[in-house]
Order: structure tokens, then C-alpha cells, then sequence
């Protein structure tokens, strides 16, 4: 919910002096609340003077009520100046969820981590380990032996220490984020002479996007720079090309998605193959892509190219996974979560280590940034693949239940499939048969697929948060924790 | 002298390689190739080293394969062994039997005609044994049996890959709401799914040429062949199209005939900034030009740009390499665009492409043939082919392209002038050679 588009980030400020308010409000109406979440903050002046301003979120939350692992963070309800909006069904939605907690819904998870993880670790290690030398050592250590083996995120219980300071992404970001479509459009504007070309590769870039990827590397290589004494204009220029990248990766992978799926809305608005030749769409793909290729280059650094190239081979193959689907329920998922990471996960997680390799950091601190971006990247998609059942065509922009009527099973469906096993047949033919969709659809919602979901999504989530704890204090640190907070609470 | 007794001997080698494979591969070779070992060694060496006197084309190419090593056909084992190439042969044949225009693509890509042979990696190989290397080069990175760079062979390929990503996303239909092509229910399942598989397979293709270049480390590399997929891209949009976007000429203006234009070319600095394109459409030979350019000569011409950056050359050797790449491209452009015209037979009942130098050369001599163009603004399958067909083979137009193809050729040729002697340099220039004569 709280992903404050750029329209809405105009409105934020005033409503920072709301949420003052709320927060109290709020506190009243949660029925559970994470002790952890209790707790003062100290401000020590130095470093965080400039930022003395933001005090406005640090709150006091009463620790009443039994602990919940999942809890969404006060920032779920900072966010929400209006318990009237649509938003605030969501949480209605959530505590209902939290309610609902049983050694099965444990179990599932995990099994299905430990799958992933198993899968993970047999191409290439992109398991989180414990190896992190960064700032200081992670604090909690008591894990539960087997799950520390097998989960790929390390839950580690509670979400760990208190946010003393929330911190809006988007504003602290303003700077840096204001002309970002304005950069990009103007890069494709002034590489081609062609008209049509212009306007079709420059259409998804209309400032209409929540602009996440840029937010997420520009938060990621202030802390990164932050955390190693590295503030230079020059250096923040060059991250800055990365986070253009990786918005003109995300729109060219649109761009194409648009014709693979024949789809019809995008944000809100008619997609490209609705109003452009197909032909030409695709080319304008290809154009935006080569352009986004030459920028990358401009950064004269053949490790960031690397690591950078590495997300297009990645999407690539994800879609190629999406094609064919695995026959019994266990590869189902591995093969589901490893297509989640190779087609939105790399992205994220390999343009952050790109902005982190590019300040000289060091590679225990490239791979914390490689696994925080992995862990968003997934609970984004988890959330997304959740929001495609539950949320309106109006909220999203784009067609609900669309994954259902391309086929594709995501993580709810395979979740319910554990309690009804009839979805399985329907699975297999891709939800083809006349019914298929309706039926899948009201069995997700009988079963509780979508509390699974969201409850994978939240570990991830809380392992990155715990990834971003271990970079040095500072404003950005805090905001990457934000940022966890609106993948997981989001409307759209 | 040593190493030119010693390169002789090698031919003769391969020579009797050929012949002993020959009779395999084509029985009815058998009888010439067997002649070939027995004659005396004045006419074998005559045979080996007097290059290719008929220019023949398959001869010309396969003697140059030997030169570089081995043939750099994309379609190499490994990469017929990925895991996403099986799966996309697994879904084209579930297309067989339909009419996307992906199979024929597939086809012609596994089939090599006379037209689609153009051995764009070897291409590159060749020219990179042409012109040498730095000798800063470590002996590590080199092929001292094919006389390339490692990092050369690998950008061969990518250049094979890049183009055949694009012959792919090429061939793909529009299905846009309106058009023909989304009206007609009972091809339109087919055309969906094979529009899927051939988009992700060219961006399999884009992908992992980006992911080769990056390999390579080198970002001058990786922003010029960047630039060279910008320019595929751009090369769809110029001028009119039909609903299937294939090109139609633009409308002759005569008041273009007086107009001069200097040669369309790119700002090898200013790698992001495109061509001006409308100050040449409407004048044949240019608008002719930019079209190829931009279709072909430009990754061919900064394919051997970047072979030669890869060997450590200095910059103005670097743009030989990309001006010989780009003339023979455009030399070869005219050979298949002569083509279709070469059977003076009236009967002529194929297709070809509109914007071919004849037509574009006959419609500035005949501007009224325009109209029968016109028809072909919704699907150039309106169009009368044959009465085309006819007005180009009675008008200049197969002279004029004639004579642009000579220029091309000796463009290129004069830069191969400049490069050192040797087998590579040789082997270009049979190439060259047969070409005129395909």
C-alpha cells in the first residue's frame, strides 16, 4: 500500500503531520503488537544532524499483545493517513491472516524453502550465508538448527531491532529520483531520428511508475557509500546510470511481456501492442535495451557489465521457465521460485551489487547488496502474485487474475493445491478448460494459499531487513528497511 | 619464404582432406576430386594455391573457413546443446504445419541458400587475420593456429548472434488489433505462440551477446555493438510500411533528382547520435544506403571495427575494419537484391523486396510506377509483383544497381589494398570475387 507513487509523493509531506496523528489511532485499533516494536529512539547528533528534521516518525508503540513473527511494521500503518481507503480492507485482511496460524502454514513454508534453497545451492550459491563481516555481527543467533540449514532467508525471529526512524524512501530519495524518467526519455529521445520509435520506447517512461528498481539502487548505493566513508558527487552520478538502467531493463522486459501476453492495460493506460504495430513494439524493445547496454558501458567498469549483463540472460531464461511447467508439486515450486528469482529478483539484486561493486566495496558487501535485493525482489513478486488475486483491475492498473488466464500457477495457486489436489489436473492443462480460471480462483481463496503466500514474502522481507541492519547507521540503512515494508504492504 | 613453403604444404593438406571427404558429402564430386590427387604436383599446387579462378562462391567460402581454423557457424554444437534452444526446437515443431513466417526464417537459417549464406562471422575472422594484431597482445589470448584472437572468435559469434536475433524478431507477425493478420481466427492461435517463441528466442540471443561482450572487457566494444543492435532497431521504422511492416520505397519527388547529399555515414565519436534520415529519403542510392546501413553494413562494419579495437590496433586502422565490413555488406545487399531479376524469363512469380535497388532505380526513372506501390500500403501482397517485375527488367534500373554494386565492391577492395598481404587478405578478396559473379 504504501508504495507512494511519484504523483503521490507531491501530497507526502502533509501527510507526515497526519500520521503523527494516526499513529496513536492506529496503535488503538491493532489487536497484536511485536514487543520488539516498543522502544525509544536515540538520535546521536553528528551523523544524523541534517536529518534531525525526520524525527517525526519515531514513535512509541505499546507492547501489548501476544509476539506474531509477521507482523507488518509500523510503517504499514504510517503510511495510511485514511482508515476509509481501500487500504485499510487490507488490513483488515492482514490481521484476519495473523490470525490464522497453524503448524501447517509453518511446515509448507519451509518445506517449500528448503526446496528452494536445495535448488539455489546446486547452480551456483545464491543461499545467504552467515559470512558477512560487513559492520558488525548479526546480534541474533539463536536459530532453530534445521531451519537454519534449510531456509534460504534465516528467518530470524523477531524482524529484529526497532526502526527508530522512518524514513520515506521517496522523499529522502526526491533529489535523486526527481528526473529520472526525464534522463531516460531524453537518452531515447536523442538516439534515434525516427518519430515512432521515439514514442514507443519512450511511452512506459511517463513518470506513471513507481519507479522501485531506481529507488532501491539509488537507497542501496547511498548506504553502501555511507557505510564506506565514500560520499563523492561523481561516484553517486555514475550509481545513478545503474538505477537508470535497471528502469530501462524492467521497461524493455514490459515492453515485450506486452506482446508475448497480448495484454491489454498497463498502468493504467492501454499497453504498447494495444496502440503499435507488433513488429515495431518488439524493435522498440530491442532499441531501449541496446540504448540501456551503451550506458552501462559509458561506466567504463567490465565487473559492473558484468554483473549487469547477467540480469538479461536471467530474464530471458525466466521466461523460458515460464513456458513449460513441472509435473510433480515439488519441483512445481522450486521451479516456480527459481523462475520468480531469474525473472524480477536478478534485476534487483544484481543492479544493487552493480552500484556497490562500483564504489569499491569490497565482496562480503556486494553480496550483502546481491542478497538484499534478491530477498525484495522476491517478496515483490510473492506480493504481486498475492495482489493478482486479491486486489481490483482499477487499484493495479492492470487486469487481475491475469496469471490465471495466461496459464501460469503462481504461488498461491501451488499453495492451495496442498488442500485441494484438484487443482493439479488444471495446473498441468495451464487453466485451458472453460471453468478452469473461476474455479481456481474461488479454491485459492477457500484455501490458505494467500496467507502462505504473503507469509513467504514477509520472511523474505525480514531477511532483508536483517541483511540491510548489518551496513552502517545511517538514513538510507534505515530506508532500505522501509523499503521492505512497502513491498510487503502494497496495493499495487 | 620458410613460412610461405610452409603455408603451401598446409593447402595441400587440405586439399587432400577435401578430397577424401568430398566423395561423402557430394558422390558426384568424387570423379574431379580423385583427378585432383592424381595429378603431378605442378597442377595440384595450382589447384591449392592460384585461388578460385571461376570464383566460385561455395569454394571461395569454404577455402576461407580453412584459413581462420574452423567455421564459425553459429549454429555450433554448444550452442545447439543449451537447454533454451532445445526447448524453442521443441516448440517450433509444434508450428510446423502453419504459416508463421519464423519457420521459413528457421529454415533458411539451418538450409544455407545461395542468399542467406552470408558468413558474417567469418567475416569477422577474416579480416581480423588480415590486419594482425598489436604485439602487446599476450600469447595466452591467441589462436596461433588460425592466426585470431580468442576474444576475436568470441565476437564473431556474437555478431552471428545479434543478426540472427534480429532476422528473428523480424520475422515475427503483427497482430494488432485491425489488422488482417488478428482478424483471420483460424491462424491466429499459431501466430500468437509462434510470435512468443520467436520473441524470446531473439532475446535469448540479445541476451547472451550482451552477456559474450560483457565477457570481453572491453566497453568500447560493448557500447559499439550496443549501437549497432540501435541501428537494426532503427532500420524498422524508416519510411512507409504496410500493416506487416515491410517496406515500401518512399514516393519519388523529381525535384531529389538535382539534390546533393553527402555521404550518409556514422560520427564514430558520438556513438549515440543517429543518422539524419529524412534530409536522404527519396534519392534512390542514398535512401538505398541508409536502409542497408542500417539493416546490415553497420554490424558488419563495427563487427570488424571491433575486432580490430579487440587486436589492439589504433583507431584509424580500426575504421578500415568498419568501412570494408560496411561495403561489403552493401555489395552483398546488391547481389541478392539483383536476384530476383536475374532470370530474364517473363514468367517471374516470386516476391521481393520493394525497397531493392532496381525498383528504387526505376521508380526515380519512372516515378508512375508509384501507383502500383500505392496498392501495397495495407499488405504489399496487394501489390502486382510480376507487372514490377516486368517495368524494372525494361527500365535502367538493373544497370544502375550494377553499377553500385562495382562501386561498393571496389570500395572494398581499396581498403584491402591497405591491409598487409596474406592468405586472410586473399581469401576476402576471392569472396569479393565470386561474389560479382553469384
Amino acid at each position: 500500500m504504501a508504495c507512494v507513487s511519484s504523483s503521490r509523493r507531491v501530497c507526502a509531506r502533509a501527510q507526515e503531520k497526519l500520521c503523527q496523528l494516526l499513529v496513536v489511532k492506529n496503535n488503538a485499533v491493532r489487536p497484536l503488537s511485536s514487543p520488539s516494536a516498543g522502544g525509544t529512539v536515540v538520535l546521536s547528533g553528528g551523523r544524523y544532524a541534517p536529518f534531525a528534521a525526520r524525527k517525526y516518525s519515531s514513535q512509541v508503540s505499546s507492547s501489548k499483545g501476544g509476539y506474531a513473527p509477521w507482523l507488518p511494521s509500523a510503517s504499514a500503518i504510517f503510511y495510511n493517513p485514511d482508515p476509509g481507503s481501500p487500504r485499510h480492507q487490507l488490513n483488515g485482511f492482514l490481521t484476519l491472516s495473523r490470525t490464522i496460524s497453524s503448524a501447517r502454514q509453518f511446515s509448507t513454508a519451509f518445506r517449500a524453502e528448503s526446496e528452494y534453497s536445495h535448488n539455489y545451492s546446486k547452480s551456483g550459491s545464491v543461499v545467504t550465508s552467515p559470512k558477512y563481516s560487513c559492520n558488525k555481527p548479526c546480534t541474533n543467533t539463536t536459530h532453530h538448527s534445521c531451519i537454519r540449514t534449510y531456509s534460504s532467508v534465516h528467518t530470524q525471529q523477531p524482524a529484529g531491532p526497532v526502526r527508530e526512524i522512518q524514513v520515506d524512501p521517496y522523499l529522502l530519495l526526491e533529489d535523486d529520483l526527481k528526473y529520472i524518467y526525464d534522463d531516460i526519455r531524453k537518452l531515447l529521445l536523442q538516439a534515434s531520428s525516427q518519430m515512432e520509435l521515439k514514442t514507443i520506447s519512450s511511452y512506459y517512461f511517463d513518470g506513471q511508475g513507481k519507479a522501485l528498481r531506481p529507488m532501491v539502487v539509488m537507497l542501496m548505493a547511498r548506504a553502501v557509500n555511507y557505510h564506506m566513508n565514500k560520499e563523492s558527487g561523481n561516484l553517486l552520478e555514475r550509481q545513478r546510470q545503474i538505477a537508470i538502467f535497471a528502469e530501462m531493463v524492467h521497461s524493455a522486459s514490459l515492453v515485450h511481456d506486452d506482446v508475448i501476453d497480448n495484454s491489454d492495460f498497463r498502468r493504467g493506460k492501454p499497453s504498447v501492442n494495444v496502440l503499435f504495430n507488433h513488429k515495431r513494439v518488439t524493435m522498440a524493445g530491442d532499441y531501449i535495451l541496446a540504448i540501456a547496454s551503451i550506458i552501462i558501458a559509458g561506466l567504463k567498469n567490465d565487473d559492473v557489465t558484468i554483473i549487469l549483463c547477467q540480469i538479461l540472460t536471467d530474464l530471458v531464461q525466466g521466461e523460458f521457465m515460464q513456458l513449460g511447467s513441472k509435473e510433480t508439486e515439488n519441483e512445481r515450486f522450486a521451479h516456480y521460485l527459481t523462475k520468480t528469482y531469474r525473472k524480477t529478483a536478478s534485476l534487483i539484486a544484481n543492479t544493487l551489487k552493480g552500484a556497490a561493486v562500483l564504489a569499491g566495496a569490497e565482496e562480503s558487501l556486494s553480496e550483502l547488496a546481491f542478497q538484499y535485493g534478491r530477498n525484495i525482489g522476491l517478496a515483490f513478486q510473492l506480493v504481486d502474485d498475492l495482489l493478482d488475486f486479491v486486489s481490483s483491475a482499477e487499484q493495479m492498473g492492470k487486469p487481475t487474475a491475469a496469471d490465471l488466464k495466461l496459464g501460469l500457477a503462481t504461488a498461491p495457486v501451488l499453495f492451495a493445491c496442498e488442500k485441494f489436489p484438484e487443482l493439479n489436473p488444471m495446473i498441468m492443462r495451464r487453466f485451458q478448460e472453460p471453468g478452469d480460471v473461476e474455479r481456481a480462483f474461488e479454491l485459492v481463496h477457500k484455501s490458505h494459499g494467500l496467507e502462505q503466500t504473503r507469509f513467504l514474502a514477509r520472511k523474505h522481507c525480514i531477511e532483508a531487513i536483517r541483511l540491510a541492519q548489518e551496513m552502517a547507521d545511517s538514513p538510507y540503512q534505515k530506508a532500505l528497511c522501509v523499503v521492505s515494508d512497502l513491498v510487503i504492504n502494497r496495493m499495487k | 619464404m620458410l613460412s610461405k613453403l610452409a603455408w603451401k604444404a598446409s593447402r595441400q593438406l587440405s586439399v587432400n582432406l577435401n578430397s577424401r571427404i568430398a566423395p561423402i558429402l557430394a558422390p558426384s564430386a568424387t570423379h574431379r576430386s580423385q583427378r585432383g590427387i592424381c595429378t603431378t604436383p605442378k597442377v595440384q599446387e595450382r589447384l591449392a594455391t592460384k585461388q578460385v579462378q571461376k570464383h566460385d562462391w561455395n569454394r571461395a567460402v569454404s577455402e576461407a573457413e580453412k584459413i581462420v581454423g574452423y567455421p564459425t557457424s553459429f549454429l555450433s554444437l554448444r550452442w545447439l546443446l543449451s537447454d533454451e534452444i532445445a526447448n524453442v526446437a521443441l516448440h517450433l515443431r509444434k508450428l510446423v504445419g502453419s504459416n508463421h513466417p519464423l519457420l521459413k526464417t528457421a529454415k533458411n537459417l539451418l538450409y544455407n541458400g545461395k542468399n542467406t549464406m552470408q558468413a558474417w562471422g567469418l567475416i569477422v575472422l577474416l579480416i581480423s587475420k588480415a590486419a594482425g594484431h598489436a604485439p602487446t597482445i599476450p600469447d595466452m589470448e591467441q589462436d596461433k593456429s588460425a592466426g585470431v584472437l580468442h576474444s576475436q572468435r568470441a565476437l564473431a559469434e556474437v555478431t552471428e548472434m545479434i543478426r540472427i536475433s534480429h532476422l528473428v524478431h523480424r520475422s515475427l507477425v503483427n497482430l494488432q488489433r485491425g489488422t488482417e493478420a488478428e482478424r483471420d481466427t483460424s491462424t491466429y492461435g499459431d501466430m500468437t505462440f509462434g510470435n512468443k517463441i520467436g520473441l524470446l528466442s531473439g532475446d535469448y540471443l540479445l541476451g547472451h551477446s550482451c552477456a559474450e561482450l560483457a565477457a570481453l572487457r572491453n566497453q568500447e566494444l560493448v557500447a559499439l555493438m550496443s549501437s549497432a543492435v540501435r541501428d537494426f532497431a532503427e532500420s524498422e521504422f524508416v519510411g512507409d510500411r504496410d500493416e506487416q511492416n515491410n517496406p515500401l520505397p518512399s514516393k519519388p519527388d523529381p525535384e531529389n533528382r538535382n539534390k546533393r547529399v553527402e555521404d550518409v555515414d556514422f560520427n564514430d565519436d558520438k556513438i549515440l547520435d543517429p543518422y539524419d534520415i529524412q534530409s536522404v529519403m527519396g534519392i534512390p542510392e542514398k535512401e538505398w544506403e541508409l536502409r542497408h546501413i542500417l539493416s546490415a553494413g553497420s554490424l558488419l562494419g563495427k563487427s570488424c571495427q571491433g575486432a580490430l579495437k579487440l587486436a589492439g590496433l589504433p583507431s584509424d586502422i580500426q575504421r578500415r575494419g568498419y568501412l570494408f565490413g560496411k561495403h561489403l555488406s552493401l555489395a552483398w545487399q546488391t547481389c541478392i537484391d539483383m536476384e530476383p531479376f536475374q532470370n530474364p524469363s517473363s514468367s517471374y512469380d516470386g516476391t521481393f523486396s520493394l525497397v531493392s535497388a532496381p525498383v528504387l532505380f526505376h521508380l526515380e526513372y519512372d516515378p508512375s510506377l508509384y501507383d502500383e506501390i500505392e496498392k501495397g500500403k495495407v499488405s504489399v501482397e496487394n501489390i502486382d509483383y510480376k507487372k514490377i517485375h516486368a517495368e524494372v527488367l525494361s527500365g535502367p534500373g538493373l544497370e544502375k544497381t550494377k553499377e553500385l554494386q562495382k562501386k561498393h565492391i571496389s570500395a572494398a577492395m581499396k581498403v584491402l589494398d591497405e591491409f598487409p598481404e596474406n592468405d586472410a587478405r586473399q581469401a576476402l578478396q576471392n569472396i569479393i570475387l565470386a561474389m560479382q559473379d553469384l
